[in-house]
């Protein structure tokens, strides 16, 4: 459904992908990982909008994505967690969701959804009048999570999900994903720092080097590629001949 | 005694006129970071706007402010497509604040020239019947047109507060002042919040020009000793503190009142300059700034 077809994006005069394609399919959790500064982020606010291609194209259901700006391809059903959460610090936890209920079909139904998004965090329920800039870190990631999905998305882009979590919290925050993937068929599209969690949560996998998409395939292949597993899991090529 | 109770009344009368010359001056700022140097101009156009309605038609000033609303509102929209949205290009917030405050300066000229042009320079005043009337409560004066202005003022500051903190609209300015790009990503459509925020900016600067040529008057190159006013009082607030602008609006009036009657009529400029300049020394965040 999400075609990325060898895109380039610059930041001003400095190049930050080259020649990157990818494909997202319906229902399917696939992940980009790759260390810091190899491109991800920058993928990512590329498919939402924030930047722009100067080659190639991104293509959602058939409706180029690359010229439009950032809002218009939230109502078409992609939504983004951003790197850093970026809540509305000064607004409510109620205000924040109410945010990204902001277009149409989404914002009239967003009682219903309300209702289930405090199903899955319960205790962004017991925090609704508070300011986000007040929360957790937890409780802000289950809020940047909680905000995005209340744009009823078709694809949810996450990004470095797992970072400055605890251990704990970022397998509540894998069950709590996979579980909407299975039983709403939400296609995630998640980013990650964190190699071994990523790969071992999405189906398929991607992995950025330098601006360029190095491998990819199924990701529990991935996981299992010596390759990798020197680059980014940090064992030794000798323990695995062990 | 009497004196000192003339002065509060007097202090409170004129504050809130002040919070409400410094209202859009403090949307447009804590929105999208622009300066509009030429908030006071705006603040005289809107003044004319009200003084032709009056004498034209014999439209009460009270009565002409939706009028003055729209037509300013309209202005405001068209001010943002040709000056201020090309600024949004700019790479970061520091050099959109710096080129606002001289696209709005050149605006400046180019407004007091216009106005002089078509309206002379002469000083205009709105005299209505009630013009100069007084209500005298407990020995103390209040100037009908004063207590018009001040009504005027918490009126448009509640509304300000409801539209923010109630509606959807309210609450997408709210969300793009704190993070533009996260608003974007909410689907919310930063561009059209920021050109209606535009529109109301100006149309408060209408409402405030409304106020001053019914209690005092205007001329086409007045805006600069407004604006000098809405800087000090913005200031006073704590930027991007839309709901304290009133209450400062009043402490300064209130200042300014008790400070005529200690050193004299002569120095009041001088009083407004040395507030903004102790402010900014001591408490550059504001009197009202919220805690975080």
């Amino acid at each position: 459904m999400l075609e990325i077809s060898h895109i380039d994006v610059y930041y001003g005069d400095l190049q930050a992908l080259w020649d990157v394609s990818l494909t997202i399919g319906d229902g399917e959790i696939v992940t980009l990982v790759g260390s810091n500064g190899a491109g991800k982020s920058t993928l990512m606010k590329t498919i939402s909008g924030l930047l722009k291609v100067r080659a190639g194209y991104i293509d959602f259901d058939n409706i180029r994505l690359d010229r439009l700006p950032a809002h218009r391809i939230v109502e078409l059903g992609i939504s983004m967690v951003p790197e850093g959460r970026r809540l509305f610090p000064q607004m409510s936890v109620l205000e924040n969701l109410e945010m990204g209920a902001s277009i149409n079909p989404a914002r009239q139904k967003r009682h219903n959804t309300l209702t289930w998004i405090y199903d899955l965090f319960p205790i962004l329920k017991e925090r609704a009048k508070q300011m986000a800039g007040t929360l957790s870190g937890g409780e802000q990631q289950m809020l940047a999570i909680g905000r995005a999905l209340m744009s009823q998305p078709k694809i949810l882009l996450i990004d470095e999900m797992s970072l400055g979590l605890s251990p704990l919290l970022v397998q509540e925050f894998c069950r709590v994903i996979q579980g909407i993937n299975k039983s709403r068929k939400l296609t995630v599209f998640l980013v990650e720092q964190d190699v071994q969690l990523a790969l071992s949560m999405a189906h398929r996998g991607y992995v950025i080097e330098n601006g360029r998409i190095v491998d990819q395939g199924d990701a529990k292949l991935l996981l299992s590629n010596p390759r990798i597993k020197e680059a980014y899991l940090g064992l030794e090529q000798e323990n695995k001949t062990d | 005694m009497e004196t000192v109770l003339q002065t509060i009344a007097n202090g409170i009368l004129v504050g809130a006129l002040y919070g409400l010359v410094a209202l859009g001056l403090g949307l447009l700022m804590g929105v999208m970071k622009f300066l509009n140097i030429a908030h006071g101009t705006f603040i005289i156009l809107g003044g004319y706007v009200s003084f032709w309605l009056f004498n034209l038609w014999g439209i009460d000033p009270f009565l002409s402010i939706p009028v003055v609303v729209i037509v300013m509102f309209l202005i405001g929209l068209v001010l943002y497509k040709l000056a201020f949205s090309p600024l949004l290009r700019l790479p970061t917030i520091g050099m959109r604040i710096d080129t606002s405050m001289l696209v709005t300066f050149g605006l400046i000229w180019v407004l007091d020239n216009a106005m002089t042009m078509l309206w002379t320079p002469d000083t205009r005043t709105i005299i209505t019947t009630y013009t100069g009337e007084t209500l005298k409560v407990f020995g103390t004066r209040f100037s009908i047109t004063g207590l018009g202005g001040l009504g005027v003022a918490v009126l448009v500051a509640l509304a300000l507060y409801f539209i923010l903190s109630r509606t959807y609209f309210g609450k997408h300015i709210r969300a793009a002042t704190q993070d533009a790009e996260a608003a974007s990503l909410c689907g919310i459509n930063v561009n059209r919040v920021y050109s209606f925020s535009s529109g109301i900016a100006i149309a408060l600067a209408g409402v405030a020009g409304v106020v001053i040529v019914s209690t005092y008057s205007i001329n086409a190159s007045g805006g600069l000793s407004w604006l000098l006013i809405a800087f000090v009082v913005m200031i006073l607030a704590g930027e991007g503190n839309i709901n304290a602008i009133i209450p400062a609006g009043v402490v300064f009036g209130l200042l300014e009142a008790g400070s005529v009657l200690v050193v004299g009529v002569p120095y009041r400029q001088a009083i407004a300059l040395l507030v903004f300049i102790v402010v900014l020394i001591f408490k550059p965040q504001g009197l009202f700034a919220k805690k975080d």
